[in-house]
């Protein structure tokens, strides 16, 4: 294409020379020289070179002026070719796609990404023509569209896309490229499509499109139509740090996760890093005192771990945090969680009283306990299971199939189910449960001279969830003796084992992991009548040690990652229907319901400490809300990488807001030529200068070889 | 009014500057008179030459009587005899000689006619004979070797006469000259030697197997020898008439090569039979080439 086409003509003017040449009027001088003889040998001795320098002289002159001709033409090169674009400039339909993962508030030395990224969807909006339409999409875990329907009101599209603002999350760049693609193949008229992406180019966001391009499925992430990739222009602007620098807490771990006041816990953190090796300071902070700092050298692509202890921790709920310097993604420097400290863990003993007599004796060893409560089987369907660590059941069968169900959801959910059998035991009542680690059979009387047996926990096998180990002093050997005992019917269960035996074969203690609980079941009673092991020793620390080997049930999780979606009972302890939750921005969360009286907190939104109001009570922390930190991990994708995980035809990547309007005036309007043919032009004159002057200044002949002094003597040659 | 003779070559000034001057032979010479040059005849001079042994009649006065003395023989001393220098002026008038790239400056043959003015009056001034032969494709005039300014006067007005036409035969020409030169002399050629080179060789190589002093002062215009023309010309043959078109700039380096080649090979030729070859530009004034070269000529003569 050319800017001028009527210079084209201006063409012809490379036949000049030539003309010149065939019509040329040779006004010879006749001039008298003594003789010719010289001049024909010259002449026959130079023809052919003078023949070819006047063919390069012509060929240059020639190529001079059509070059000169070419520069006021102002060729263009365009790369969108169509009798449309050839006769006038055709319509545009201009999708921009802006990434609102939190990375994009990386700090530049000229500014945030995501203020880059801004300025430049407010340049290409402002360098569309009249007429063009354009349209916005916010990529984070979801296509958001800001701007859904293409519009040519530029105002209001600059007003939205200046009020946008990050999310906390990372994005998906193919998920919204398609919804954009969908909205500009929604466009009936035949007009230009371009899509631009404005990102700080972490690879983590183009993940969807590189995943596909590994299958080598013709469809990124959301289908993209093969038709769209090779009609549709994508621009994209990798505005991000070339090389970015960070460091972060990544996750945080608390043990044990049930906490007892006075007890110590071990804060595990693992340190992320981006860049160089570097040290790292880490400080832990607890309801806003400094607890420790640790200085870490943080190695990349790597997590480096560094580990806190707190002594001595009141009961109550403690808001913490483990920090990072500040550095240029300020966003992932603080990791916030919570520390819930109990006073006791709350223990329900299930069974008539003489029954529990000697369990409840070892669980509260001395005096009564209120955090010991002992219910009738009966009486179980009016208590909350959750409330509780653990539930004993001590000769409590049979029960109800509700009660059943909900003591295998309160396992599943993370608590512990210990069974002793009793007076009253049914071996078919045990089958009703599927959490039990195996089905006990019939109940057996053991003779007494077999009575004693020694109690020996078996060695962990590999793969196996649940595990116990007898807290004995070292060279005790734990004797019992056996009245009874419950046989076991067949092999344990999946994910169940045999934890202590008393007697060769004799399973005495059965566990099995169910969901995040536990599930226990004894051979003999907690009673005189099956055996002597509630009088023993070691009776009181084997029921404790049952007692942590859950999560809990009402164990809430020390921290949570944002988007995520969880029932509130899990969430927090106690959760009414009347309380508030309030996110750490002041507005209140919404809890849905999820079909029966589930209530749902829905894709957390905030990033922040969450405060429960009580109906009339105060407010208290529940939840610890952080961003999801793989998006943290900054590993920048280039150009090239860029152009072939979206497998656009017509894909135009840039690194700065200035390259990419270049560019896009470049695939817009063509690759203007002109200067490239003007400089073409001053080399062919200089060529033509330089070449037409040079047979003056040619080598030299034998004569000047050859001195000639005044005195007419003739040296040299 | 016209100047004639001598004057219409050489002004005061050019004759006052050429006074002093001498045109020596680097060879004997045989003149008529006693003068300043080796004679091949041995006679009276202060110059001693040999001896040779006495034979009758011998005037006595020239026994070595310091050789009898020692020898008992007699000897007689032998003396070089010395004698005046002829020169004879060849001077070619060929078309060729018409030729002048710049009207200011004076034709081949203007040049070579008052060069041989100037030299002849060196030789007269130093009392030895010059004569003068124009030629161009045949003898047009000989002029007989006298040590008389009046004859030369008179051999100007004839030189005067005579204007460079038509074509050259100078070999054939200098043949006929060279056989009519009995005694050793000096020869002086003044030509563009636009002739045959190996015809033109040979005739003055007959020159010298006539034991003659031969000096060659090849004349040029500067633009024969670089063809600096700045514009494309018909160049018309001043001799045979015959013309054609050229661009003297495209050409010039092949024509500077041809000519350099052409020089070159008059030069060797020259050097081997110990011809003095001068080769000399009309932008020079006559009486300064001619001053540096007798000069030069004296210096290398001792």
């Amino acid at each position: 294409m050319f800017g001028s086409p009527m210079f084209l003509w201006a063409l012809l003017a490379a036949g000049i020379p030539l003309m010149l040449h065939m019509f040329q009027r040779r006004r010879t001088v006749n001039t008298p020289f003594p003789t010719i003889r010289f001049l024909k040998a010259a002449q026959k001795r130079s023809s052919s070179r003078v023949r070819f320098e006047n063919f390069l002289l012509w060929l240059l002159r020639t190529a001079l002026l059509a070059a000169l001709a070419l520069a006021f033409a102002q060729p263009v090169l365009r790369n969108v070719a169509g009798a449309d674009s050839f006769l006038g400039r055709s319509r545009r339909d201009v999708a921009i796609v802006l990434d609102g993962s939190y990375s994009m508030n990386y700090e530049l030395d000229r500014g945030k990404v995501w203020s880059l990224c801004k300025d430049a969807a407010v340049q290409i909006v402002q360098a569309l023509h009249p007429g063009d339409r354009v349209c916005v999409y916010l990529a984070t875990d979801t296509a958001v569209p800001v701007i859904e329907k293409p519009t040519t009101e530029y105002a209001t599209v600059v007003s939205a896309i200046q009020s946008l603002s990050c999310a906390h999350v990372s994005s998906k760049l193919g998920e919204t490229v398609a919804a954009a693609l969908r909205t500009l193949g929604a466009v009936k008229e035949k007009t230009e499509k371009e899509v631009f992406v404005l990102t700080d180019g972490q690879a983590l966001s183009w993940e969807d499109f590189r995943a596909s391009s590994k299958k080598g499925d013709e469809d990124a992430g959301e289908a993209i139509p093969r038709e769209a990739r090779d009609k549709v222009a994508f621009f994209a602007l990798l505005a991000g740090a070339a090389s970015p620098e960070n460091a972060f807490p990544s996750f945080v771990k608390v043990s044990p996760p049930l906490m007892l006041q006075g007890q110590s816990a071990r804060v595990a953190v693992r340190i992320g890093r981006t860049g160089a090796p570097k040290p790292v300071t880490v400080t832990l902070k607890v309801d806003g005192q400094e607890q420790g700092s640790r200085s870490v050298t943080a190695e990349p692509g790597t997590e480096t771990s560094v580990e806190f202890v707190l002594n001595n921790l009141e009961a109550g709920i403690h808001v913490a945090s483990v920090s990072t310097p500040k550095d240029a993604l300020a966003e992932d420097d603080v990791f916030q969680f919570l520390l819930r400290v109990n006073h006791r863990l709350p223990v329900l003993v299930v069974g008539r009283h003489e029954a529990t007599r000697y369990l409840r004796a070892a669980l509260a060893p001395g005096a009564a306990d209120d955090s010991i409560r002992q219910v009738t089987p009966d009486a179980l369907d009016a208590v909350e299971l959750r409330d509780f660590q653990a539930v004993f059941f001590c000769d409590a069968l049979p029960l109800s199939g509700q009660t059943v169900l909900r003591i295998e959801t309160y396992v599943q959910n993370g608590g512990v189910a210990v069974f002793f059998p009793g007076e009253t035991c049914d071996p078919s009542a045990y089958a009703v449960f599927n959490i039990l680690p195996a089905q006990p059979g019939e109940v057996a009387s053991v003779a007494t001279a077999d009575a004693a047996r020694f109690l020996r926990r078996l060695p962990r096998k590999e793969g196996q969830k649940v595990d116990f180990t007898l807290p004995l002093p070292p060279g005790t050997m734990p004797t019992v003796a056996l009245k009874r005992i419950l046989r076991i019917a067949g092999e344990p269960a999946e994910e169940a084992a045999t934890l202590v035996t008393a007697g060769e074969g004799m399973p005495f203690l059965l566990g099995r992991a169910a969901g995040r609980g536990r599930c226990f079941l004894f051979t003999v009673g907690a009673t005189r009548e099956w055996s002597t092991f509630p009088l023993t020793a070691f009776f009181v620390p084997v029921v404790h040690q049952l007692i942590r080997q859950g999560s809990g049930a009402s164990v809430q999780p020390a921290h949570v990652t944002l988007g995520t979606s969880m029932a509130a009972n899990e969430a927090i302890p106690n959760y009414r229907e009347e309380d508030t939750v309030t996110m750490p921005s002041g507005a209140p969360l919404q809890v849905k319901e999820s079909g029966g009286r589930n209530l749902i907190l829905s894709e957390l939104p905030e990033p922040g400490i969450y405060l429960r109001t009580k109906a009339g009570g105060t407010d208290e922390p529940v939840l610890a809300v952080n961003t999801d930190r793989s998006e943290s991990k900054l590993d920048p994708a280039s150009q090239d990488d860029v152009a072939e995980w979206t497998g656009f035809k017509k894909c135009v990547v840039a690194t700065d807001a200035e390259e990419l309007a270049r560019l896009v005036e470049e695939r817009r309007n063509g690759r203007s030529f002109t200067e490239l043919v003007l400089w073409l032009a001053l080399l062919l004159s200089l060529a033509e200068w330089g070449f037409a002057n040079a047979a003056l200044r040619s080598r030299k002949g034998a004569t000047e070889n050859l001195a000639v002094s005044v005195t007419g003597k003739v040296t040299g040659g | 009014m016209t100047k004639e003779g001598i004057a219409a070559y050489l002004n005061a000034a050019q004759m006052a500057k050429l006074n002093q001057l001498v045109l020596n032979s680097r060879y004997v010479v045989e003149g008529t008179l006693a003068g300043r040059h080796r004679s091949a005849q041995k006679g009276s001079s202060t110059e001693f030459a040999d001896h040779r042994s006495y034979m009758p009649g011998d005037d006595l006065k020239r026994i070595d009587w310091k050789v009898l003395g020692r020898t008992d023989k007699y000897y007689i001393r032998r003396y070089q005899d010395e004698t005046n220098l002829r020169v004879y002026l060849l001077l070619d008038r060929s078309g060729s000689m018409n030729y002048t790239s710049d009207l200011d400056r004076p034709t081949k043959y203007a040049y070579a006619a008052t060069l041989a003015a100037a030299l002849g009056y060196v030789v007269l001034k130093a009392r030895d004979a010059v004569g003068m032969y124009i030629y161009g494709e045949k003898m047009d005039a000989a002029l007989p070797c006298r040590n008389s300014f009046n004859e030369w006067n008179n051999s100007l007005k004839v030189l005067q006469s005579f204007k460079p036409e038509k074509g050259t035969h100078g070999a054939e020409v200098m043949h006929q000259i060279a056989e009519s030169i009995s005694r050793r002399a000096l020869v002086v050629l003044v030509s563009d030697l636009l002739d045959d080179q190996e015809e033109i060789v040979k005739a003055v190589a007959h020159f010298r197997k006539n034991m003659h002093d031969v000096i060659v002062f090849h004349t040029l215009d500067p633009v024969e020898l670089t063809l600096n023309l700045k514009r494309g010309a018909e160049f018309e043959d001043l001799e045979t008439g015959e013309k054609m078109i050229a661009d003297p700039r495209a050409m010039a380096k092949e024509y500077k090569d041809i000519m350099g080649q052409f020089i070159e090979t008059y030069r060797k030729a020259f050097a081997e039979m110990k011809v003095d070859y001068r080769l000399v530009t009309t932008d020079e004034p006559v009486d300064t080439f001619v001053r540096a070269y007798l000069e030069e000529r004296k210096r290398m003569s001792r």
